[in-house]
């Protein structure tokens, strides 16, 4: 089979049924994960996932990692997937649960998904943590920051507060003291215990779906002015699946507003736009598409696509972008830049 | 304009499809209440086999001017094809997306029945649907 040079930086692997996690939930929490894995609100009322990609034997999507190979890393030729388990685990008003639950997931991830079934290591992980506690982040962090292909900790854009805040900052030590990026990715944003992005609660999936950039803009907005790329210099966050093509503004009028209130937030030592390409990494997918493809370039050109800007499918999720159909055509280097050499130097892949 | 038998009239029934290659093209043939349409099986948006969508109605509602606008009604059952990847609804009818009729369209091919006809050499293939019925085939014209 050809590889195209393609990291696929959002794939999400699914159990088969909740069964599958709960095995790996010791009691009490065993009887307590709910047999639905559904954040409850805000599903997508057409469908969830590809309705291909269920598998052979009619199994969830993507809950099968011979097939996941077959419909979509074999079929691109694409040489490593970035595995994001969804496992909801920030909505949960429980600490002890939220973390059980993250640890649950990540057991399996590592045996059904990364330890077996990937005997090329064509496979990377997720270490799933819940901030609700930090020190309990950190030991799950610890317990997994050996393992030969989980590549960066994870949590849901969903939060209590702005990402940048301290609170979290023992979760951003031990990332960079093992040199794993956080990544953040949508799915619980105004669920369970988390704030809403928007002022108040949307009424609808397009409209939570669509804002779910609301939440990433204000974590970005948060991790710079709060200086945490000061105090964590090796630190590398990785936004995924909030847009992209909002980054460019924004850091104008964050650069703009720093040079005249530096005085607040005296931490924050370079324009801000230097820490962004220095320390964050964005995914593609779902890939902003206006009618004239040539403006999606100049915004590329405008956000330094070329250096922070990574492919992403999102498989099997509804909203799949094709890697040989989603973008404009690219030139070649900002195309390998893109789909292949920023992932490939973030997560240290061959 | 080439014809092609895909099926038997009674191979497809009414609410079903069957997905044919004609000519290395894979094409989708609907049944939308007894009348039979052909659709080039790939979407215009990614490329996803669009035939393989599901198959429903569609969500509309009336307008601000007689006071309707917050009115759903749920019409066109069983006449809209939603692509399996991105949900983008089309009319099986037409091929026309219901957001950019004009713009935006799946390719479509004329469908017409014919007859049996055992002079043509299809003797094996119509012994395989021995009713009167089943002499009645569905022919896609590229």
């Amino acid at each position: 089979m050809k590889l195209n040079n393609i990291i696929d930086c959002d794939v999400h692997p699914h159990p088969r049924n909740m069964e599958e996690i709960r095995q790996y939930l010791p009691l009490p929490w065993r009887h307590r994960l709910q047999m639905v894995n559904s954040r409850g609100m805000y599903m997508n009322p057409i469908h969830v996932n590809r309705l291909d990609s269920e598998t052979p034997d009619g199994g969830f999507p993507c809950s099968d990692p011979d097939f996941m190979r077959t419909q979509l890393m074999d079929a691109y030729g694409i040489n490593y997937a970035i595995l994001l388990p969804r496992a909801f685990a920030t909505m949960y008003p429980n600490p002890d649960f939220a973390a059980a639950v993250a640890a649950a997931y990540n057991d399996w991830l590592a045996d059904r998904w990364l330890d077996n079934n990937n005997k090329d290591g064509r496979c990377k992980g997720s270490i799933t943590v819940a901030p609700q506690d930090p020190t309990l982040a950190v030991k799950e962090i610890e317990r997994w920051a050996g393992h030969p292909h989980m590549v960066q900790v994870m949590m849901d854009g969903g939060s209590r507060a702005p990402y940048g805040q301290r609170q979290f900052y023992p979760i951003y030590e031990a990332c960079a003291h093992y040199g794993l990026p956080v990544a953040f990715h949508p799915g619980t944003e105004g669920v369970g215990i988390n704030e809403s992005p928007a002022p108040g609660y949307p009424s609808t999936y397009i409209e939570w779906h669509v804002g779910l950039m609301l939440a990433f803009q204000a974590h970005l907005i948060s991790f710079i002015t709060e200086g945490v790329f000061e105090r964590f210099p090796k630190l590398k966050v990785v936004l995924v699946e909030g847009g992209s093509a909002w980054l460019p503004p924004l850091l104008w009028r964050l650069e703009a507003e720093w040079k005249a209130l530096r005085e607040e937030v005296p931490w924050v030592k370079k324009r801000p736009s230097e820490y962004v390409r220095d320390h964050v990494r964005i995914t593609s997918q779902p890939l902003e598409n206006p009618d004239n493809k040539q403006q999606l370039l100049q915004i590329f050109e405008m956000m330094g696509a070329k250096d922070i800007l990574m492919f992403s499918s999102d498989y099997p999720h509804w909203d799949f972008d094709s890697p040989t159909r989603a973008f404009p055509k690219l030139e070649e280097e900002i195309k390998r830049r893109i789909f292949y050499e920023n992932a490939k130097e973030l997560y240290n892949l061959d | 304009m080439a014809q092609h038998r895909v099926a038997t009239v009674d191979e497809i029934r009414p609410g079903e499809r069957k997905i044919v290659q004609l000519e290395g093209r894979s094409i989708g043939v609907f049944n939308v209440k007894g009348t039979f349409y052909a659709l080039r099986n790939v979407c215009p948006h990614q490329g996803a086999e669009v035939c393989l969508g599901s198959i429903g109605g569609m969500t509309v509602c009336g307008n601000q001017e007689d006071g309707t606008l917050s009115e759903l009604r749920f019409e066109k059952a069983g006449e809209i094809l939603r692509c399996p990847w991105h949900g983008w609804e089309f009319e099986i009818r037409t091929g026309k997306s219901i957001f950019n009729p004009l713009g935006c369209y799946i390719k479509n091919y004329p469908v017409t029945i014919g007859q049996k006809d055992v002079a043509d050499g299809e003797t094996l293939r119509v012994e395989t649907y021995p009713t009167s019925v089943e002499e009645k085939f569905i022919i896609v014209h590229l």
